[in-house]
């Protein structure tokens, strides 16, 4: 295997032997290898790193672990071993720097795979960004596990030099850095200050003193700037990966490999979806097939008569996921807008909208769906009811609301106990099961294959007479499908009047 | 002018005919009115020149002509990309399109109306908006679009909140706040440094300036913890408690049972809830004076429970800010190409001006004597003088901000270029604002147009990221 293609961003080429080239084992990947590699070395490593990046997701959404905690860290490294990822096991249970031959191999082997998932995953945004946020996590997990020397040394490789605040600029202000800082001891520590962009995780969650626009921080919170710095390394060097994807499609062997390798693990895309479904079964559906957060916003619509935008953005999508085609959607939307406001309103205010999330508008992208984790961590301000209700509600709201469903206390109670331990995710799939009267424990991470998990569940219990139904009204929405296409040809060419 | 002017007069007859009998006709703001009025404002009263000097101070390095503007006409026609490049097409445009509405938005890599959806954007500045109606949940006097002198008193709290943490915090210098033309208030920050925000970081300054989290089914939004109040928290609070018994007294928050349950439901330990419910929910006594007695409460509460009143220990600091704190649309703040409303704009709806205001003025800001287009453009209605005389001040308020702005750019500039631009390539690569820098220089500028084609296609959501990549490919040369 020739990795030629990524010599171009090379800066200078790697000689030398394994410890020259590997002295530490954490690395911020900056030089691709240009070694020679078997195709089947290449196809398991890559394989081996998906597993290692699957298993910190399992470790966050299925077991609902505390991100970097020790819990979660521990999960991480026992789902290694049992995968038998032994280097990759030593690689993070004790980040050091020695230089035995295990040592270096396993460093060349992460090194390797590494850049053979940047080629698998920069094809598309949404990929990028799944593998960049597993990668920082790997990169932050490992970096935490680093101690003392290991540490200055990882510094002093990266050409990370930083000098820290002298101890009178320092006492100026130490009130407000004992405020501020939530770390103990914070007489002893050394601070230093950064611009307030290179630790935006700090500012966001008020860990850090601001002054002038400068951060003050302890050597400990030298991470953020780190990560931060890696995540824009990687999003930039995916995107050059992206622009010479297509030399590397000349390899035929690569491509069915590297193609291959991503879709089974990012989860499905539901911004295309094969069947139809009538907007008249969406009452029935809410009740039966459609998760707590859209059956939710299905509620609120109907009893007010109106979403804000990010309900209707979310619970739009959603229906375009399960089969909603655009003129059912336009005609639903239209039907309970215009209940309070008139046509016209409607036209010129929301109906851009609708159009907009099937791609009709605006940039014209296939919006897909929203998956889980960008539900949870939406933003959810005033007079808004989107979101993950197991994230976004009171308890007792909750409560209430699931008592209003006739749902049994003791499902009730077990649900209401994820939640308030913040496994939303896991208290999805209780209520889940609550509903369908099952006991799956499915891993719910999209409310589309939370609804498409329902519909197997209840097609296996009424047998045939569903998927019926589904074949004739597909027959049927066929021969609408004429008619939206000529209806958006006039509303395009009167947007343009 | 003659003509317009005329035909004012006309309607201004024909209204004093059809409601003879009425005083105040004349302040009465009409929509049917705009058309006429509209014209003679923006060729007399607007402040073009310092308006245009703002936006093309805020595009540097960047033309004017790389801004987009959008106007709403009558009738709610909407125009999108458009722009300009120097105040004489500025006064045409105004002239021909007569537009109700005017919003900014931001700066692109090339002419908006050439780009489209294409073009890439460059840089922005960072704003916030503040609106009356998020508050609606906890003020009493008005609701949705009205607005009072009593509920005014949450944008002063704002105003000086936001503003003491752009300056203080983040260092910020350029602010600009604005008068939304009915609810609300907007802020422009056209500090470097701030235009050029990433979108991750503009979340984060949003973040960090956001304490009240949660939609409808949520009760208690404010959650801060156990541990040491930030600093910038603390400050927050100083300000709150300077207007907090005003605002009670104003607003009378816990008046009637049913107001006080919006006070119980915040109050997470169900011991002291019960408490303080079957002792406030009789009484009579004033807002303030409940408030006290809430205060005692909670505060002996805590002393009795040691462990229990350590999860309570900030409950009194966290339903003020829940009362009181700011309110912004973070929406707007993260987003890169959500338009705002322009500072000496008309409101459609109410007829006042969007004027600037000095933060420090702003406790003595009167919505009553915001300019009017009825009375600025009528010289027979009683408060003309007043409000010409509040538009003067706004505009030189204006030019001031524009001003300051000027001299720190220029500095900036003089500063970049005796450091030598090709040096801190070499210097700090990947790093972004210092590229943000480099491509500022005009001879880079040209040749970063030439790689936007290349480049844009792949970093859609991130429109810095082809300028680092183009860096690299001059590193590599």
């Amino acid at each position: 295997m020739d990795l030629q293609i990524k010599r171009k961003s090379v800066k200078a080429p790697v000689t030398g032997s394994l410890v020259e080239t590997y002295p530490h084992d954490l690395q911020m990947y900056k030089v691709p290898p240009i070694e020679k590699v078997s195709l089947q070395e290449f196809e398991t490593l890559a394989l081996e790193r998906l597993n290692l990046l699957r298993s910190l997701t399992n470790a966050t959404t299925l077991k609902g672990l505390r991100m970097y905690s020790e819990e979660w860290t521990e999960y991480v490294l026992n789902d290694l071993k049992t995968l038998g990822l032994k280097y990759y096991v030593r690689l993070c249970e004790r980040t050091a720097c020695g230089s035995t031959e295990a040592d270096l191999q396993a460093r060349r082997k992460d090194h390797i795979a590494h850049f053979i998932l940047r080629l698998a995953y920069c094809r598309t945004e949404e990929l990028r960004r799944w593998y960049i946020a597993r990668e920082s996590e790997l990169f932050k997990m490992r970096f935490i596990i680093m101690r003392g020397d290991t540490v200055d040394k990882f510094f002093k490789l990266n050409n990370l030099s930083y000098t820290n605040i002298s101890d009178e600029e320092k006492n100026s202000i130490i009130t407000y850095l004992r405020e501020s800082t939530p770390h103990q001891n914070i007489d002893t520590l050394k601070y230093y200050k950064v611009k307030f962009f290179e630790v935006l995780d700090l500012v966001r969650a008020r860990k850090a003193y601001l002054k002038g626009g400068y951060a003050y921080i302890p050597h400990k919170d030298f991470i953020s700037v780190l990560s931060a710095q890696y995540k824009k390394h990687l999003k930039h060097s995916l995107a050059i990966a992206a622009q010479h994807l297509s030399e590397i499609e000349q390899d035929e062997r690569l491509v069915s490999l590297l193609k291959g390798l991503h879709q089974t693990y990012t989860g499905t895309d539901y911004s295309d979806t094969k069947s139809v479904v009538p907007i008249e079964s969406l009452d029935s559906l809410s009740v039966k097939s459609f998760p707590l957060c859209m059956r939710q916003l299905h509620e609120q619509l109907r009893a007010a008569h109106h979403l804000k935008h990010g309900g209707r953005l979310q619970y739009g999508l959603f229906l375009k996921g399960i089969g909603v085609t655009l003129e059912d959607s336009l005609r639903f939307w239209r039907d309970e807008f215009t209940k309070i406001m008139d046509l016209d309103k409607f036209e010129k205010q929301y109906a851009y909208n609708v159009r907009y999330n099937y791609g009709k508008e605006g940039s014209k992208r296939n919006y897909s769906p929203f998956s889980c984790m960008r539900i949870i961590s939406n933003t959810v301000g005033q007079g808004d009811c989107h979101g993950c209700p197991f994230r976004h509600c009171d308890v007792s709201n909750l409560k209430n609301r699931l008592q209003g469903y006739g749902l049994d206390s003791q499902s009730i109670q077990s649900v209401v106990e994820m939640t308030k331990k913040g496994h939303f995710q896991i208290a999805c799939s209780k209520y889940f099961d609550a509903v369908h009267n099952v006991d799956l424990g499915l891993g719910i991470n999209h409310p589309n294959q939370y609804f498409e998990e329902s519909q197997k569940l209840q097609g296996e219990k009424k047998g045939d007479t569903k998927v019926q139904v589904k074949n004739e009204v597909r027959a049927i929405k066929k021969e609408q499908g004429n008619d939206i296409e000529d209806m958006d040809f006039d509303e395009i060419s009167e947007w343009k009047e | 002018m003659m003509l317009v002017t005329l035909r004012l007069a006309t309607h201004h007859q024909e209204l004093r005919q059809h409601q003879h009998g009425q005083t105040n006709y004349v302040g009465q703001h009409d929509e049917s009115m705009l058309s006429d009025m509209l014209p003679v404002y923006y060729a007399r009263l607007f402040p073009q020149s310092v308006f245009c000097r703002w936006l093309s101070c805020g595009s540097s390095p960047q033309p004017l002509s790389h801004r987009e503007l959008s106007f709403t006409l009558a009738d709610d026609v909407y125009l999108r990309y458009l722009s300009i490049s120097n105040q004489k097409e500025f006064q045409t445009l105004l002239q021909k399109k007569c537009p109700y509405k005017l919003d900014i938005g931001a700066v692109y890599n090339t002419k908006p109306s050439i780009g489209r959806h294409d073009a890439v954007v460059l840089s922005r500045e960072l704003v916030f908006d503040i609106d009356l109606t998020d508050y609606d949940e906890v003020r009493t006097c008005c609701q949705e679009a009205t607005v009072c002198e009593k509920c005014w008193k949450f944008m002063v709290v704002a105003c000086e909140i936001i503003d003491k943490a752009l300056r203080d915090d983040f260092g910020f210098q350029s602010i600009l706040w604005v008068f939304s033309g009915r609810r609300g208030i907007h802020c422009w920050v056209s500090d470097f440094e701030a235009k050029t925000l990433d979108s991750p970081g503009r979340a984060a300054v949003a973040d960090y300036l956001c304490l009240i989290m949660g939609g409808d089914n949520q009760n208690k939004k404010v959650h801060l913890g156990s541990d040491n109040l930030h600093s910038s928290i603390r400050r927050a609070l100083t300000v709150i408690d300077k207007y907090f018994e005003d605002i009670v007294r104003d607003q009378d928050f816990f008046a009637t049972p049913e107001k006080l349950q919006n006070l119980l439901k915040m109050i997470p330990d169900e011991n002291l809830r019960s408490q303080v419910q079957t002792n406030l929910v009789k009484s009579t006594a004033p807002s303030l004076e409940k408030w006290h007695s809430f205060v005692n409460l909670v505060e002996s509460y805590c002393k009795e429970n040691g462990s229990v009143g350590r999860k309570l220990k900030y409950l009194l600091e966290e339903i003020k800010i829940q009362l009181c704190y700011p309110r912004l649309d973070v929406n707007v703040t993260k987003g890169f190409n959500h338009l705002l409303k322009s500072p000496f704009s008309i409101h459609p709806k109410t007829g006042k001006v969007s004027v600037v205001f000095h933060p420090n003025n702003v406790k003595s800001f009167n919505l009553d004597e915001v300019p009017t287009l009825n009375c600025l453009l009528d010289d027979s209605s009683p408060s003309h003088g007043q409000h010409q005389a509040n538009m003067r001040t706004a505009v030189k308020t204006f030019q001031e901000v524009v001003f300051s702005l000027e001299k720190s750019e220029a500095i900036r500039r003089r500063n970049d270029t005796t450091q030598g631009y090709r040096q801190e390539v070499f210097k700090t690569d990947g790093d972004c604002p210092v590229l943000l820098r480099i491509a500022r220089s005009k001879c880079f500028c040209k040749t970063l147009y030439l790689h936007t084609e290349y480049y844009k296609l792949v970093h859609r959501d991130f429109p810095f990221l082809w300028i680092t990549a183009f860096t690299q490919k001059v590193n590599e040369v």
